[in-house]
């Protein structure tokens, strides 16, 4: 051992040496009492693993990826958090934000107790009040607003695990349909309604890159998003070999590791991609068997791509034709083990079910479905549900506003958020009234600012549900804080290992608290308790499915002949034999005949978006990976990492403005909407019509101590979002801005 | 004698900066900058680019550590007394003692380490490195230098450091560079580069591997530091000076006067 070997370090050596031996026996219990040897040295920290019990069942929800961890604990205090050993997604790997969840949980800033705004919303005075008080107006406030208005007068903006639980009651048990879900017409609607109107099934990210020959990402900056498996899926699939071809305006982090980066314009990859199966079609170099056997209306999809010349997409996307071909020919090499990635948030331009539906037709095309490299679904285990009865699904159907105004036939569950808006601003065909948000943060997630907080000023009344002093906090009537994913049960996470050249496998991981959720500075409490309670006083006490997180974990796990005591007793995750998921082909709806009765576009189209007005350039934004959107920038050990989001430049036209790297600029938009101050990063990296920067930025709220005002809030400067026509969901891309200098606007160079 | 260290192979990297997180949270690293404003880590991440190289665009990521360098100029710079430290090689058995400061490079492991209880405090070994490797930690009101240990504390025990075991894509490699068997030797003959130059030639033992573009763009960053940094002189002679003071008082009780003499005489200089 290379230190001085005093009795003192011997004794740490050999403290430290026996937990290690003793790890095999803590397997057996989820947490034991800490080694008594354990000897602490001054000035010098001992380590997570020094005098520490490791507590296991641990299901991150930093982000929605949910790796499996474990907690390390020092005399009942969380210092770190670590994969578990035992995962077969994560294994003993988190990322930036898993390891900072410790400082989640001990954020000073944290919501605390229930609260009422004596103030105005927007600039909230805030007074504590009894769990009783609060839920007592709750109630008695949303039933004024469901007397009087019914219960479509209520709209809900949920988001996260132990959303899922209030969001069943309000929808399904209380009826409304104003149900506005950022995963859906925020972020993956398109995607998954195209893939189910083009194969049947979700897209999820179900594609075998480990395995790929070649890797298409359209976007999908991973790297810069990081959802653990799904990089180490990708890394596997380089290191395999496998060309990687990136399709972006921005030379991103997976454009940096790419074999082709195609410097697309933003908004026209639909054309790269109908070109590119125009072309294939054309060359006969696709999949005729897979097509022959699986495809439905393929000649009515040929018809109407082709016009999509290599040309024609070449001057659209502003790309040389060569490179086009090259990727067709690459694809066409590679198939069909060529992994098309539907991508994740496609909320881009407001045609995004179309670019949905061309890549799932690609992959339809290459015969790159349910094999090697390919489009394949994992067979992982089937659990359970709790649900609500359904009481009030009858009445939600007939006042859902899309249905009503024979609009967006193809939406995802809920109600397209603009529509919701619109109707809540204009009280036509019904007023809105109420509004519960609970683990979402409309403020910065949804566009068109300003409109959102009209919405949110002409409701009676405002409830907030969540962890942090969020934007949307400041206009909450009550503000009621809720237990972190370290303090509580609620969802069961199951999959499969991550590669499906390696064994078999599936697991089940239930969510279980890692601290104790009962502490005497604080009141938190959890959403099963909250909606319960709230149900009660709302008159549904008899329909309440489960009475606690813990009875709805043991009801779900039930399903699958499990329990609780058995998953302590395997450290967390119970593994199972899994089945292979090769070999299932899917129909492929080149041409879909409900789409076009429905009098959208049976086969993918292209449609333009708007051009930049001259002298200003396209906002685009993404992610950085120590960030989840706009949920972790109070975290202080992330803020450390990427304390700002630069504000992307191309080098020549900053050489052309006189700007600076690292120079403190504004950004001013078609409106005259400008956002806070923020960092120039001057690169050649980005095209010219083009400026970038990274979502989750820019708190306004100062009890956000750490985040607030730090970098710009970029949802200020998008205030004419478009609206997909299929799915009702947000394009967000939409925003043309100029450089705002020392009060002056400067023009962006052609 | 064993040399452990790293490689990052870039290749790999995806610059998550889940490393930088891990390693803050095992050994409680405060953010933010000390008083002398150097920056309050022991493993960090930038990221570099998109920029133009003589090989294309790149973009890539400059993952720092201390580098527990062959010829450690922190170690020559620490001016606490030397005392006698025995250093027992876990492999074999053998012993060997060493005079050493405060701070020394183990003899059998090659890992750069520090006693923090005979650290002064002065700064001069952190001002000394060119890499930033070190900073001062004031958390607990008496400054103590604080840097990467290479977790030799886990590895001890046969846990890997904090950083390679939270790596999502096993891109950091750990391991002994003098054993030719072994894992990070294979990538040192892939030719995983230093960070150095005619300048700077000190042996860092974490290195980088890349491809042409990457490994381009780093070296043209302040990775590579452009010259041997300076030490501030003065807080290393008042450290010397009430160590000196301190040694002839002790026992005599008359410290307070001294020490404050001592403080004086330094402050003339």
């Amino acid at each position: 051992m290379a230190f001085q070997m005093t009795r003192r370090s011997f004794l740490q050596a050999s403290a430290a040496a026996s937990l290690t031996t003793a790890l095999s026996g803590w397997l057996v219990a989820r947490a034991q009492a800490a080694d008594s040897a354990f000897v602490k040295k001054p000035f010098t920290a001992p380590g997570s693993f020094g005098g520490s019990v490791t507590v296991t069942g641990g299901v991150c929800e930093m982000c929605f990826w949910r790796c499996q961890v474990v907690g390390k604990l020092r005399e009942g205090k969380l210092v770190k958090l670590e994969g578990n050993p035992k995962s077969i997604d994560n294994g003993a790997s988190i990322c930036a934000r898993g390891n900072a969840g410790v400082k989640l949980l001990y954020d000073p800033d944290r919501l605390k107790y229930p609260m009422k705004n004596i103030g105005k919303r927007g600039a909230p005075v805030w007074k504590r009040i009894s769990w009783e008080e609060a839920l007592n107006e709750c109630a008695t406030r949303l039933q004024g607003v469901i007397k009087q208005y019914g219960p479509h007068g209520i709209a809900i903006f949920p988001h996260g695990a132990s959303a899922t639980y209030p969001m069943h009651y309000f929808e399904h048990l209380v009826g409304t349909p104003n149900n506005s879900e950022a995963s859906f017409f925020q972020c993956r609607g398109p995607r998954d309604i195209a893939y189910i109107n083009t194969f049947g099934v979700e897209a999820g990210e179900s594609v075998d890159m480990p395995n790929a020959r070649a890797i298409l990402l359209i976007g999908t900056h991973i790297g810069e998003n990081i959802h653990v498996s799904h990089v180490k899926q990708y890394l596997k699939g380089l290191e395999n070999g496998a060309k990687l071809i990136v399709v972006d305006p921005r030379f991103s982090a997976s454009a940096a590791k790419a074999d082709i980066w195609v410097q697309i314009k933003p908004g026209t990859d639909t054309a790269f991609l109908l070109a590119i199966m125009n072309y294939l079609v054309k060359q006969g170099s696709y999949d005729k068997a897979y097509v022959q056997k699986n495809g439905e209306g393929f000649d009515k999809f040929t018809k109407a791509i082709a016009h999509a010349e290599l040309d024609w997409a070449a001057k659209i996307c502003d790309v040389p034709v060569q490179q086009i071909k090259e990727v067709a020919d690459l694809l066409a090499k590679s198939a069909p083990h060529v992994a098309v990635h539907p991508g994740r948030h496609v909320t881009w331009y407001g045609n995004d079910f179309q670019r949905e539906r061309a890549l799932a037709c690609l992959t339809g095309l290459l015969g790159a479905i349910g094999v090697k490299g390919g489009f394949v679904k994992s067979k992982g285990p089937k659990l359970g549900r709790v649900k609500w009865p359904d009481l009030g699904v009858e009445h939600a159907e007939e006042f859902a506003l899309h249905k009503k105004a024979d609009k967006h036939k193809f939406s995802p569950p809920g109600t397209p958020t603009q529509m919701l808006r619109d109707t809540a601003l204009s009280g036509k065909p019904y007023p809105i009234k109420a509004c519960i948000t609970w683990g979402q943060n409309p403020i910065q997630t949804i566009p068109g600012q300003q409109e959102t907080i009209k919405m949110l000023q002409q409701m009676d009344f405002v409830m907030v549900v969540d962890l942090m002093p969020t934007d949307i906090t400041m206009y909450a009537d009550i503000l009621l804080p809720e237990l972190s994913y370290l303090e509580r049960y609620d969802i069961v996470k199951t999959g499969t290992q991550w590669n499906f050249s390696d064994k078999h496998q599936q697991y089940i991981a239930p969510r279980m608290p890692l601290v104790s959720p009962v502490s005497n500075d604080h009141e938190r409490k959890d959403s099963v308790w909250i909606t319960n309670e709230l149900a009660k006083r709302l008159g549904h006490g008899k329909h309440i499915p489960v009475a606690s997180m813990e009875e709805m974990t043991e009801k779900i796990l039930a399903a699958g002949n499990l329990t609780l005591e058995q998953v302590k007793k395997e450290n967390g995750i119970v593994l199972l034999p899994g089945k292979d998921p090769y070999g299932v082909p899917l129909p492929v709806k080149f041409f879909n005949d409900d789409l076009a009765e429905a009098g959208y576009p049976g086969a993918p189209i292209y449609t333009p978006v708007p051009e930049p007005p001259k002298g200003f350039a396209r906002l685009v934004y993404g992610r950085v990976p120590v960030h989840t959107f706009n949920r972790s920038m109070n975290n202080i050990w992330l803020n450390a990492e990427i304390p700002e989001n630069p504000i992307w430049l191309n080098q020549e036209t900053a050489r052309k403005l006189g700007l600076k790297d690292g120079e403190k600029i504004q950004l001013i938009n078609q409106d005259g909407v400008s956002a806070q101050a923020g960092i120039l990063k001057v690169t050649p990296g980005i095209r010219k019509d083009t400026i970038y920067t990274a979502h989750g930025y820019g708190t306004r709220n100062p009890a956000m101590t750490n985040g607030v005002n730090k970098g710009l809030d970029e949802q200020t400067l998008i205030t004419r979002p478009a609206v997909d026509p299929e799915t009702g969901a947000h394009g967000m891309r939409t925003a043309f801005v100029q450089i705002l200098k020392n009060g002056k606007a400067l023009s962006i160079p052609a | 004698m064993s040399q452990y260290g790293m490689v990052i192979d870039l290749n790999k990297c995806v610059g998550c900066h889940a490393c930088s997180v891990a390693c803050r949270a095992e050994w409680e690293v405060p953010v933010g900058t000390d008083s002398a404003k150097r920056k309050q880590r022991r493993n960090w991440v930038e990221r570099l680019g998109p920029d133009t190289t003589p090989h294309g665009l790149a973009a890539t990521y400059y993952v720092g550590l201390c580098n527990h360098c062959d010829k450690p100029v922190c170690v020559d710079s620490c001016p606490a007394d030397k005392v006698e430290l025995t250093f027992t090689d876990i492999k074999t058995g053998k012993k060997q003692t060493l005079k050493v400061s405060a701070t020394w490079k183990d003899p059998f492991n090659g890992t750069v380490q520090i006693d923090k209880e005979r650290c002064l405090g002065c700064g001069a070994c952190a001002d000394s490195c060119p890499y930033t490797a070190r900073y001062i930690f004031e958390e607990q009101g008496i400054p103590k230098v604080d840097k990467c240990t290479l977790c030799v504390e886990r590895t001890t025990v046969g846990l890997e450091p904090a950083c390679v075991q939270t790596c999502i894509a096993r891109a950091r490699i750990y391991g002994d560079l003098n054993d030719n068997k072994s894992e990070i030797a294979r990538y040192i003959t892939k030719g995983a580069i230093r960070l150095e130059n005619d300048k700077v030639k000190i042996g860092p033992n974490i290195r980088y591997l890349g491809n042409k573009k990457d490994l381009a763009l780093l070296n043209s960053t302040s990775a590579v530091p452009l010259k041997m940094a300076e030490i501030n002189q003065r807080r290393v002679f008042m450290a010397s000076l009430m160590k000196s003071s301190l040694q002839q008082l002790s026992g005599i009780g008359m410290l307070g006067l001294l020490g404050t003499l001592a403080i004086q005489k330094a402050d003339e200089k």
